[in-house]
């Protein structure tokens, strides 16, 4: 990649995968939310069709393949950035001793790994949408995930405001 | 159903058990291989460098980085154990409860912010 580095600054480039990063992430939020409102509190049959009752009306089943690809890739790139937050990021907090940030981010770092895990039987639940014996199990582990994916989101922008832009 | 769809079937069963087994033992030996410290191998971003196992961070070359070689190591114990249990008679696969994959996850997460207890100082 670093032929990129002849036409962008070094900044610009770890900042552009940051940003490519949370954009991908906010995607992911969005899918895995909508699919876990499904989920957790279905439409009732006739209900009038506002803002609340359309969020949760999504096909589940739809998303599934989607939050797979998105998940895989918000990793890659957060995987990549890593290295670099190692080294010019997570440094500079521990001088500043903020330990419960570099504490919780670490927790991303887990949990985040644990759902990476996990999307293989995730994407068998939903691909076995309608088979009922994997009604609750689907349910649970889609809940899992948004929380996982919830808590990532705000931990990642959380650091990102400790140390901002210009990695 | 037809021989072919019966062979779909007992195909999608076995991804099932392997995806399950999968998705439980990741997350387990993710959370060993971290406690215990049993990368596959260490990364050190300052040099670039590659290193076999559990490396410490060396002298004036920056930190260690372990995470990748946590996750090389339980991806790999788990599709093991997947495939194995992806092996078993469809009596026996059939028993693996299915909710085991999110309590586990959830049941972990104490265990993870034990783990980390280094960072939790006031």
């Amino acid at each position: 990649m670093d032929f990129v580095l002849d036409y962008i600054s070094v900044n610009t480039f770890w900042t552009i995968l940051s940003t490519t990063h949370a954009l991908l992430a906010v995607a992911l939020l969005g899918a895995l939310t909508h699919q876990a409102a499904a989920v957790l509190a279905p439409p009732r049959a006739g209900a009038a069709g506002g803002f609340v009752t359309h969020f949760r009306s999504v096909s589940g089943p739809r998303y599934a393949a989607a939050v797979c690809v998105l998940w895989v890739l918000v990793f890659i790139v957060g995987a990549w950035i890593y290295a670099r937050y190692r080294l010019h990021v997570r440094i500079l907090i521990e001088q500043e001793q903020l330990w419960k940030t570099l504490g919780v981010f670490e927790m991303k770092e887990h949990i985040a790994t644990i759902g990476l895990g996990l999307l293989p039987v995730y994407w068998h639940l939903w691909k076995n949408a309608r088979n009922a014996a994997y009604d609750s199990a689907r349910k649970w582990l889609t809940v899992v995930l948004a929380a996982i994916c919830w808590y990532s989101f705000l931990t990642g922008h959380i650091v990102n405001n400790v140390r901002g832009f210009g990695l | 159903m037809t021989a072919a769809t019966d062979t779909a079937a007992a195909t999608s069963s076995r991804f099932g058990t392997f995806a399950l087994v999968f998705g439980i033992c990741f997350a387990i030996l993710y959370v060993v291989c971290d406690m215990a410290s049993l990368p596959m191998f260490t990364y050190h971003p300052g040099p670039d460098r590659i290193d076999p196992g559990f490396t410490p961070p060396r002298r004036d070359e920056g930190p260690a980085m372990y995470w990748y070689g946590w996750i090389a190591n339980s991806a790999l114990g788990a599709s093991i154990l997947g495939l194995l249990a992806a092996m078993l008679p469809e009596k026996i696969r059939g028993k693996i409860p299915l909710a085991l994959a999110w309590v586990v996850p959830v049941a972990l997460v104490p265990v993870v912010i034990y783990s980390l207890r280094f960072y939790w100082r006031w």
